[in-house]
Formats: C-alpha cells, structure tokens, sequence
C-alpha cells in the first residue's frame, strides 16, 4: 500500500496548494512582491520547526524555543541599542550582539539539557518550567515594553536581500544544509534517532545518551537564537512574545512533515516542506481575503487530516508484513 | 498514616507549609480567611479543569485544546444566556453538553484515528479557537443576565473574616468539590478508573486483560470536555462577562498544576489529591508573589523555577527508591 514516503506525500500537498492558489489568485499569488514576502516570512518558522524537530527526534518536546529565542532576541537587542548609543563601532556592536544571542541560547540549552538528561525528567516538563522561567527573564529585562534602537547595518539581516534572495531565506537554506548534515551524515545525528527509538538499547550499544541529549538541547536552542536574530532584525525591536505564536505552529510543523512525536524518526526536508506548506496556505488564503480565523481553522484540520491520512496509509503497510510473514 | 507521610501527597503539602510561613512572615494578610477564600474561588476554573486533565495524564495523553475549549464554551453559554434564557440550570447544562462534545471529538480522533493526543488536540485547538474567534472577532459580552449573575454571589454558608465580621464562601466552591469527589470516585471505584491507571501503566497488557483501551480514550477525553465545560460556566459566574480571549496559554497551567501535584506525565500514577494540592501550590505562589510585593516581573521566574525544582526533585526521589528494590527481570 505504501508506495510513497511521508515526505513525497507532503511534496504533492505543496505542489497542489501552490498550483491552486496561482489558479485562484494568478496577479497577486505569483506576484514578486508576495512570493518575496513569503521567502522573508518562512524562516523563522522554519527554523524555529527544525529547533523543534530536533527534539522530538529523540521523543521529547521543546516548549521553551520561542521563550528562549524571544529572550536571545532581547539580550542581543540589549547589547544593540546599548553599544549603538555608546557609539562602538558598527561591526563591533553587530559582532557582540550576535555573540550575546548565541551565548544566551546556549546557557538556555544548557539548562534543559542539564535537567532533562542528567536528572532524567520528562522534557515535556522541563520545556514548561523553563518556558515560564525564561519568559519570567525576558519580562524583567524589558518590564514589558519593546527595545529598540538597533544600528541601521543590523536590519540587513532580516531586510536585505543579495541578488533579489531575501537574506533570512539564505540563513535558512544554510540552517537547513547544517541540520541535514549533522542530522543524517555524522554518528551523532544516527545516536539521536537512536535515542528516539529506543533510548535503552541506545545506552547499552556504548553510546553516551545524556550527551546526545544535551547536544540536542543546545543545537535546539541555537537554532532558536538563529531566528532570533532574524526576528528582532525584521521587527527592528525586541519583545517578550515575539514569536510566541511560533510554539505550537512549530510542533505541528514539525508533525505535519512527518517526525514521529514518539520519536525515532523524522527527516529535516520533511519538516522544510511542512513548513513551505504551512506559508503557502496562510499567505494563499491571505490574498483571497479570508479572515485569519478562518486560516486558523484550516490549518487545525490539515494536521489532523494528514496524520489520519498517515495513519491509514502505515496500517496498510503493517497489514502487509503481516501477510508477507 | 504512615503511607500518608512516605507518600508524594506529603512533599507537596510540605512545599506548600513552607511556602505559606514564608509568605505570612512577609505578609500577615495572607492567612486571613477573605484572602484565602478569595484565592480559592479565583482559582477554582483551574482546579476544575485540573481533574479532567489528571484523568488524560494519567492515561499517558495530554490535551491542549482545553484553554480553547473553555474559551469557546464560556462565548456559548454567554451567547446562549444573552439571547434564550438566563436559566442558571440550562447554562451549565448547555456549558457541560458543548464541552462534552467538543471533548469526545478529541477521543474519537485519539482513539479511532491513533494519532497521539499532543497532535490531536493540537489540531482541535487552532479549530476550535478559530471558529471561536471568528464567530465573536474578539469581543466581549458584557450583557450576562440578571439571574445568573445573582448566581455567581451566592455563598454557601458563612465563616468569621477574622477581623469581626463574617464572610461568605462563595458558591463557586462547590463546584470544585463536586469535581473532585466525581473525580476520586471514578478513579477509585469503578472499573473505567482501574482502566485508566491501568492503560497509562501499560497499554498492551490493559488491552490484553480486557480494557476496551478505544473506550477509555473516548470516555476521558469527554470528561475531560464535561469539566471544561463546567469550569466555563463557573469562570462565567466569576467574571460577570465574556472575554473570548482570558484563556490563552490557560493550557499549560493546567498542565503544570496536575504534574506539579505529582502525576507522572509519561502515565500510569496521578492522584486527585495531590492534583489538588498541586493547584493550591500554584494559587499560593501567584497570590503570595503578590501579597510580597514582588514585582510581576519576577512572578514568573519564581513559578517557572518552581516547577523545574518540584519535578526534578520528584524524579530524583523516584530513582533513588527504584535504586533500594530488589529487581527481578522476567523475560
């Protein structure tokens, strides 16, 4: 019965829905303008997806990337808008904003990292008492309000555009070809799927399970930084729930393109695709003019109908091997 | 009674003493009987929708649809009394029935469809808060009838505020209370009960032993939609209006508050007690940040922290009791 992958499913979803929404919409759907600003949109979500994707390979869950990447977001903002009116030299003040991002996420990571796989409780749990903690940080450095004031050149990263290719979209295609990498060519991306699928056996084979897990936790949370810096750039301000909305759109990107959410598996080109779907359905139905709502509404019931398609599609493989022995 | 003290119950319930005298060292106000009632009722939608929620955590499931559900029954029943009927009685008939459908939706696609729950009502949520959202585009109902607002001050019976004068236990309670002995009886006495801590134990041999597993799935997550919907109806009668939106993120708390009081969310072990005392222990430490005049910045600091240090706490105890059995490994 199965004759195509989860992944290849899913390239006909998007192929359809691109198709149906150039037929619907064909001026304003395939205009430049809008296809620019789906390429300066989908990263965030794409990255933030891969950061979670990462984790529920390896069966856990990451409720605390938006917080953590919202609070990389506001200590690189804090450092910008400080360093800039201090008058430190642009490349500087650029270099020591990213640095502060990337050390922030990775302390983050540690902390998950820590509890989840050196004490051993449940990641669902951790991301939670984490996701408040880091919200509750984020709060108290802004007290609420937003930080601006960022330097000019800092836009470029969320604005720019090299050879009409938005500069987020470059970052992401070079996210993607990191993860791909790590993922799916080194012995460590082959321990988390290990680790996914059965963190027992996993242990006994020799591999050290508490680091790959908290490899995991800090890969995640740096990629959380990654589109931190993306998000604070585009918005040119810093905020506590910029992105938040990402968290669980993220979880059903991440489903959607095929990763178990009892882990063991999932591919990152799936969840790429997940994501391109995601975008192209929102901005689609954008341009036709219904309400967001409504957008809300659809993408609910495509999770579930693809997952049911999922399911029906694997019983009729399990009906085959049971033939087959 | 000893059990008692071994138990989990008991950690919490320490946490919580601790935390009580630190607070009224801080703030004498915070024992004073209004004070307490008043954190009581203002907390009584979280308990309410706790108990459902310890049933799905049990079973291994989680459900996060339920702040959206919630918010879409409260704009029901709001639409409902403002346009039919203020009846009280068909309010929370009409909360519960909304609720419950909504919920063994959820069951029907966990049970029948196999998808995992998180995904499921992942799913129900963007749905139900769309449709929700949508259908109200975000305002408010202010026009809540005259009936069930009198409703919502009733007091039950009255106790001295300590300072005097008398003060009434509102009605709100009750449902609490109501909740939770429905709750402990299910979990306790009937077979559906042994069927649910069995499942979260281990699936296979709950099957195996004659668990009807899909009808478990389909009678929880309704419950779960039935005490939703009650708790909508109770938040209803405390605010006196409807905002679609008051429960955003309302998910996660609930969570928080079931596993806080000990349930272990991989399944199998969670008691209505300490789910209770689990909600307490929340409500204690939002009211008590307060009363300290800590500044709202901190609150959630200190509550996310909380939450890490309890649960790594709880799985640190577990292992070191796992570490003093004597192991026998069958296979």
């Amino acid at each position: 019965m199965q004759k195509f992958s989860k992944e290849w499913i899913l390239v006909g979803v998007f192929v359809v829905l691109f198709i149906l929404m150039a037929v619907l919409s064909p001026s304003r759907f395939l205009s430049l303008d809008n296809l620019q600003s789906m390429a300066f949109q989908l990263p965030e979500l794409g990255i933030i997806s891969l950061a979670m994707m990462v984790v529920i390979v390896t069966g856990g869950i990451n409720l605390s990337i938006t917080s953590s990447a919202a609070l990389c977001g506001i200590m690189t903002a804090f450092v910008l808008s400080k360093l800039n009116a201090s008058g430190a030299s642009i490349f500087i003040t650029i270099l020591a904003a990213i640095l502060v991002a990337i050390l922030t996420s990775q302390i983050c990571g540690a902390i998950n990292g820590l509890v989840v796989a050196y004490i051993g409780v449940s990641p669902i749990l951790v991301t939670l008492g984490t996701m408040t903690l880091f919200e509750g940080i984020s709060l108290n450095f802004t007290k609420g309000g937003a930080i601006s004031g960022f330097p000019e050149q800092y836009y470029w990263f969320g604005n720019g555009t090299i050879l009409a290719i938005p500069v987020p979209m470059i970052i992401f295609v070079v996210v993607i070809i990191a993860t791909l990498i790590l993922l799916e060519r080194t012995p460590w991306g082959m321990s988390v799927y290990m680790v996914g699928c059965n963190p027992t056996a996993t242990m006994f084979s020799g591999i050290n399970i508490k680091k790959v897990l908290m490899k995991v936790y800090l890969y995640s949370a740096f990629l959380g930084s990654i589109a931190a810096i993306i998000m604070t750039s585009r918005y040119n301000s810093a905020k506590v729930d910029y992105g938040s909305s990402y968290l669980l759109q993220s979880v059903a990107a991440a489903v959607l393109g095929g990763t178990d959410i009892a882990g063991g598996y999932g591919k990152v080109m799936g969840t790429v695709i997940a994501v391109a779907v995601l975008q192209v359905l929102s901005s689609g139905l954008n341009i036709l003019g219904l309400n967001r709502y409504i957008v809300d509404i659809i993408m609910g019931a495509i999770l579930i109908v693809v997952l049911a398609i999922n399911f029906l599609n694997s019983k009729g493989f399990k009906f085959k091997i049971k033939k087959a022995a | 009674m000893k059990r008692f003290v071994k138990s989990k119950e008991m950690g919490i319930l320490l946490i919580i003493i601790v935390i009580s005298i630190i607070i009224s060292i801080g703030n004498s106000t915070f024992l004073r009987p209004d004070n307490i009632i008043d954190m009581l009722k203002g907390n009584t939608v979280l308990g309410i929708m706790a108990m459902g929620m310890l049933l799905v955590i049990i079973t291994g499931g989680i459900d996060v649809s339920v702040g959206a559900m919630v918010a879409a029954v409260t704009v029901l029943v709001g639409k409902f009394m403002v346009n039919f009927s203020g009846n009280v009685l068909l309010a929370f008939i009409v909360g519960c029935l909304c609720g419950t459908i909504m919920g063994a939706i959820n069951g029907i696609f966990i049970a029948k469809l196999k998808i995992p729950p998180i995904v499921v009502t992942l799913g129900t949520m963007s749905i139900i808060n769309g449709l929700m959202l949508y259908y109200t585009n975000g305002t408010w109902i202010n026009d809540i009838p005259e009936s069930f607002i009198n409703f919502g001050k009733l007091t039950l019976f009255k106790i001295p505020n300590g300072q005097g004068g008398m003060i009434g236990v509102p009605i709100q309670i009750l449902f609490l209370v109501i909740a939770a002995l429905v709750t402990w009886v299910i979990l306790k006495y009937t077979l559906i009960g042994r069927g649910i801590y069995a499942m979260g134990g281990n699936p296979v041999s709950a099957a195996r032993i004659g668990y009807n597993l899909d009808k478990i799935s389909i009678f929880l997550y309704s419950y779960m939609g039935f005490v939703t919907g009650l708790a909508a109806v109770v938040h209803t009668s405390i605010m006196r209006q409807v905002d679609p939106n008051a429960f955003t993120g309302f998910e996660l708390q609930v969570v928080a508050a079931v596993v806080l009081g000990g349930a272990n969310i991989l399944g199998g072990a969670g008691t209505v007690l300490g789910t209770l005392l689990g909600v307490l222990l929340l409500a204690i430490m939002n009211n008590g940040l307060i009363l300290m005049h800590i500044p709202v910045f901190w609150q959630k600091i200190v509550v996310g922290a909380v939450i890490i240090i309890a649960v790594s706490i709880d799985v640190i105890q577990r292992k070191h009791a796992e570490k003093n059995l004597t192991k026998v490994d069958i296979e």
